[in-house]
């Protein structure tokens, strides 16, 4: 974990800086968004899979928390990345961590951020076709959601 | 070459043979399956987004229709999140108190999989006789905390009754119960069946880099030979306390799947027997008032759930309520291995092999 840390500090420098975490739970900030999969290329060395993905609405501002965590002992890494909502999208890295795949879907399908690459970028847990995504702070209930039955036809 | 006819098979959301409203979409060509796609989210009641807008103190009874077979774990994680990030220390009969409803809770989870895989695979007994056991639990679980299914017993801080007078033999009674049967009953029902054996061994076998691969953690995990428990590889509650095993088998196949389960059946008897032994008596919960606020912070909280790592991702701001709250649910990874486990075997294994990942859509949902 330490060699990791010293690691990634070399690699990056000014694009990421740690913030003090709790026990056992390292968080590093991101600045370039753009660096995401070159810094999961390093993290696999070490962890085995994505834990989970979190994405915060702090509009106008969007944060990923991408937490990785491996089978040999109780690590967790947190990444964190600012994504702007002009510019809803990032880098898929479900080619790098294979367990990415459904969270990504899952962040698409309740905030609506693009993953770049990503071999198969449709809704999951929600309809194809429901209007909006509801995990977003600005997310309303009218009237298109309140009469949405899912059919194509008019009762 | 022979022309074989392709048929799509919609198998679900509401299906006998299905666990929940999960639907799996087949590409059939006589009797094997040659392409497997799952479809998710027919039970998706927003969670999460429920958690944002209530009182720490009352989401609870959401956590509890989340994975609805293991409702007390799902408390127990919410209870320790909300804890850990409120600084909020648990008084020691507590944390034994959690650890004797948390394994419980993990043996009627269990005696539900070993039921509901029976009647997957023909076995209506087996059904029978799982809940018959899983029944006696239920009505500790009642005595203790006046629900069945959602008990709604933890809260911010502790417990909200203390264990009735008495309970502890009760407990140490149908623990006997089910351990007689569990080993030695149901083998002649499962272990020593002979169509239970041909049916299960060597079928949709899971190999440890198909395990890494998606994320897969739990008994599902451990059947492959993965040796990581969370109670293990980081202590919460009372498990450092306590001495037990972590049962591994190492084939991933369906039987061992069942076999890791029965196993950790056991194990749990064993647990909340050292647990009632060494519980010391003092105060059952921390007084914390009903609505507080929690400065800014993430935190990050790892349980070992009956179907594996369950987590919470909690974000707060300095108020009453969650900015975010994130589950991370075991069951969401391990379905995405049906998609590669389904391919080139037969229609009827393919519900062993679902049975086999015992899912329950609440969680996977959220």
């Amino acid at each position: 974990m330490e060699n990791l840390s010293e690691k990634l500090k070399n690699e990056f420098k000014k694009d990421i800086e740690p913030i003090a975490g709790q026990d056992n739970l390292m968080i590093i900030k991101l600045n370039k968004k753009s660096l995401i999969k070159k810094l999961s290329w390093e993290i696999k060395r070490y962890f085995d899979l994505l834990y989970c993905l979190t994405v915060v609405d702090y509009a106008p501002v969007f944060e990923l928390n991408y937490v990785f965590s491996n089978y040999r002992n109780n690590d967790v890494l947190v990444i964190k990345v600012n994504i702007d909502q002009k510019d809803f999208n990032i880098d898929s890295i479900s080619d790098i961590f294979d367990s990415a795949n459904w969270e990504e879907r899952e962040a698409y399908d309740l905030f609506g951020i693009k993953f770049d690459g990503h071999p198969d970028l449709r809704r999951i847990l929600l309809p194809e076709d429901w209007p909006g995504h509801p995990m977003k702070k600005s997310f309303k209930v009218d009237d298109e959601i309140r009469n949405w039955t899912g059919l194509d036809m008019k009762f | 070459m022979e022309h074989k006819e392709r048929i799509r098979l919609n198998i679900g959301p509401v299906h006998p043979a299905m666990h929940g409203v999960l639907k799996l979409i087949l590409d059939v060509e006589e009797d094997t399956i040659v392409k497997a796609q799952t479809e998710l989210g027919f039970l998706h009641r927003s969670s999460e987004k429920i958690a944002e807008s209530r009182f720490f103190s009352n989401y609870y009874p959401i956590m509890d229709k989340l994975d609805y077979v293991s409702a007390l774990n799902m408390e127990i994680l919410y209870a320790s999140t909300v804890e850990k990030a409120a600084n909020i220390e648990i008084p020691a009969r507590a944390i034994y108190m959690r650890t004797i409803m948390a394994e419980i809770q993990r043996i009627m989870s269990h005696l539900i999989f070993i039921g509901s895989f029976g009647e997957d695979i023909g076995n209506i007994t087996g059904f029978i006789w799982a809940l018959r056991e899983r029944e006696l639990l239920m009505n500790v679980v009642e005595k203790i905390s006046g629900g069945r299914l959602a008990p709604m017993y933890m809260c911010n801080g502790g417990m909200f009754y203390d264990f009735p007078e008495g309970i502890d033999n009760e407990i140490l009674n149908v623990l006997s119960t089910i351990e007689n049967k569990v080993s030695h009953e149901y083998s002649a029902m499962f272990t020593k069946n002979q169509i239970f054996i041909s049916r299960t061994k060597g079928i949709g076998v899971l190999t440890k880099d198909m395990i890494k691969k998606y994320g897969i953690t739990g008994p599902i995990a451990r059947a492959s030979g993965i040796q990581r428990d969370l109670r293990k590889v980081s202590p919460y509650l009372a498990y450092d306390k306590v001495e037990f095993d972590v049962p591994v088998a190492d084939a991933g196949d369906t039987y061992s799947r069942f076999i890791v389960r029965t196993k950790e059946i056991l194990e749990s008897i064993k647990i909340i027997r050292q647990c009632l032994k060494d519980i010391p008596p003092g105060p059952y919960k921390t007084v914390v008032p009903w609505v507080m606020r929690i400065p800014k912070k993430d935190t990050f909280v790892k349980q070992e759930s009956p179907r594996g790592e369950m987590g919470i991702f909690l974000v707060t701001d300095g108020s009453d309520k969650p900015y975010r709250l994130k589950l991370r649910s075991p069951t969401f990874f391990a379905l995405r291995a049906l998609e590669e486990l389904l391919v080139n075997i037969r229609v009827a294994d393919a519900f062993a092999i679902v049975a086999s990942m015992d899912p329950v859509m609440g969680e996977v949902d959220r």
